[in-house]
């Protein structure tokens, strides 16, 4: 079983992007995915303030396939409060962030709202973590000390040149997880997985723009021993996805 | 190579623990001939250096049989659009080779920046490692379709391109023969990379020319 704990649909015509839920499945079942987490590119209530119902309506459409986390945008105080809240009702399981995409930084006074928030649920929040300020592994790293309760996840595990900066965040802060998606280096994988056990690293693709299948493939050719491999690719997800409230 | 079904390839000097790339241009020739004809040689030079970096390109191009220019920005630190480029770009504009550029690194070699210097020397073929943009936001990618668009004898490697639905737009809108497969081993594992082409949704021609047959016209291989 694979579980992918990042993907995405929206609607952006400024974009040109029309990432749909059916194609996220298709590239599921193209990968042997069994079960996957969606989530908007753009960050609640900014640009389509029916965000939440957008996603929600379209897992509803892949029952048992698809699972969602709220992008929602910090600075709304309050009203991001409130969406996170109504996201949980919708049957959410967890909050994504994206600090280059609203300029909020990760130990921000309303960012660590919305993740303590999270945490009453149990709920992860999903961390765009690259090269970018704002993003690296030692910045998101702020949240995670500040938000001890809060299991952090590290998307696409630093990018391209924060990689073993993520690993040793990770080695720092217990409850810091390592997310796959896009990151190049198959051997990373292997390097966390022995540096801070099998886990706290799982598999996603960040699809379907990233295509899951190759994102397998990468989590693959890191040679992971069978135990530890279940639990990159479905283990770890389903512990945290069941574990929310 | 063997592993995957790679005939050929292109190899380029890396950056050595002291400060001499003849020696990594002389290693490359001597790789080269011993390869059995599986290996094309590029030379590396600094630009900062001026005159001596001129001189070396045509001594890596003329003696040592070395077939295109690898420049590389961010191990270098030069800007790729700075002027201390151009002399060494009209070397190998000269001799009629490639430049193979180190691209996506911020400050230094960003799309655009690229696409300046391929501006300025419309008639040498470049070809930015990355898909010109090394962001895993996809922040890049707008710049690097520009870059494209307005540059003609820009191409694109596919090593390490976050989102492969970015290598098929390319060969989508401005043709299959702008986007060159390679590794960029041993930075990026050849096993992943490879799939980037061999999985992405190309027409059959489309993937043999991205795979090797852009590679072999651009390096006139089969002149080798």
């Amino acid at each position: 079983m694979i579980v992918d704990l990042h993907l995405h649909i929206d609607d952006l015509p400024a974009l040109g992007w029309k990432l749909e839920a059916a194609e996220c499945v298709r590239r599921m079942d193209e990968a042997g995915i069994e079960r996957g987490v969606v989530m908007t590119i753009v960050d609640a209530p900014e640009i389509n303030p029916n965000a939440l119902e957008f996603v929600a309506d379209a897992c509803a459409a892949y029952p048992g396939r698809l699972d969602a986390f709220a992008r929602i945008h910090p600075w709304y105080g309050e009203q991001a409060l409130a969406l996170l809240e109504r996201a949980f009702a919708l049957g959410f399981k967890g909050l994504k962030l994206h600090p280059v995409s609203t300029l909020a930084h990760p130990a921000g006074r309303e960012t660590l709202q919305l993740i303590r928030s999270a945490a009453e649920h149990s709920a992860p929040t999903l961390f765009h973590c690259g090269d970018e300020p704002l993003a690296t592994p030692l910045t998101v790293s702020k949240a995670a000390a500040a938000c001890p309760q809060a299991t952090i996840i590290l998307g696409h595990m630093g990018g391209y040149f924060h990689v073993d900066e993520a690993i040793e965040v990770a080695e720092a802060h217990e409850n810091v997880v390592l997310e796959t998606s896009a990151m190049p280096y198959p051997g990373k994988i292997g390097e966390a997985v022995a540096r801070i056990g099998a886990s706290r690293v799982l598999y996603a693709s960040d699809g379907p723009a990233c295509s899951p299948r190759i994102e397998v493939e990468k989590v693959r050719l890191a040679g992971l021993p069978p135990d530890a491999e279940h639990l990159v690719f479905s283990g770890n997800a389903t512990r945290i996805l069941d574990g929310v409230r | 190579m063997d592993d995957l079904g790679v005939d050929h390839a292109i190899v380029c000097p890396v950056r050595t623990r002291g400060y001499h790339l003849a020696a990594s241009n002389e290693a490359i020739a001597e790789a080269v001939s011993a390869s059995g004809g599986r290996l094309t040689g590029v030379a590396r030079v600094d630009p900062l250096l001026g005159d001596d970096a001129c001189a070396e390109l045509e001594r890596a191009l003329e003696a040592l049989g070395l077939r295109g220019l690898f420049l590389h920005p961010w191990e270098e630190t030069f800007r790729i659009a700075d002027g201390c480029v151009a002399p060494v770009v009209e070397v190998a504009r000269q001799h009629r080779v490639p430049v193979i550029v180190a691209a996506g690194y911020p400050w230094l070699s960003e799309a655009l920046q690229v696409g300046a210097l391929a501006r300025r020397f419309p008639d040498v073929t470049f070809i930015a490692t990355n898909g010109l943009q090394l962001n895993i936001s996809g922040l890049g990618q707008i710049d690097a379709e520009l870059a494209i668009a307005e540059n003609e004898n820009l191409l694109i490697q596919t090593s390490g391109v976050y989102r492969e639905d970015f290598i098929e737009g390319i060969a989508r809108r401005f043709g299959a023969h702008r986007v060159l497969y390679a590794s960029g081993y041993p930075i990026f594992d050849p096993r992943l990379e490879i799939r980037r082409v061999q999985w992405a949704a190309f027409a059959m021609p489309d993937e043999a020319a991205i795979l090797g047959g852009n590679a072999a016209a651009v390096f006139a291989l089969a002149e080798g």
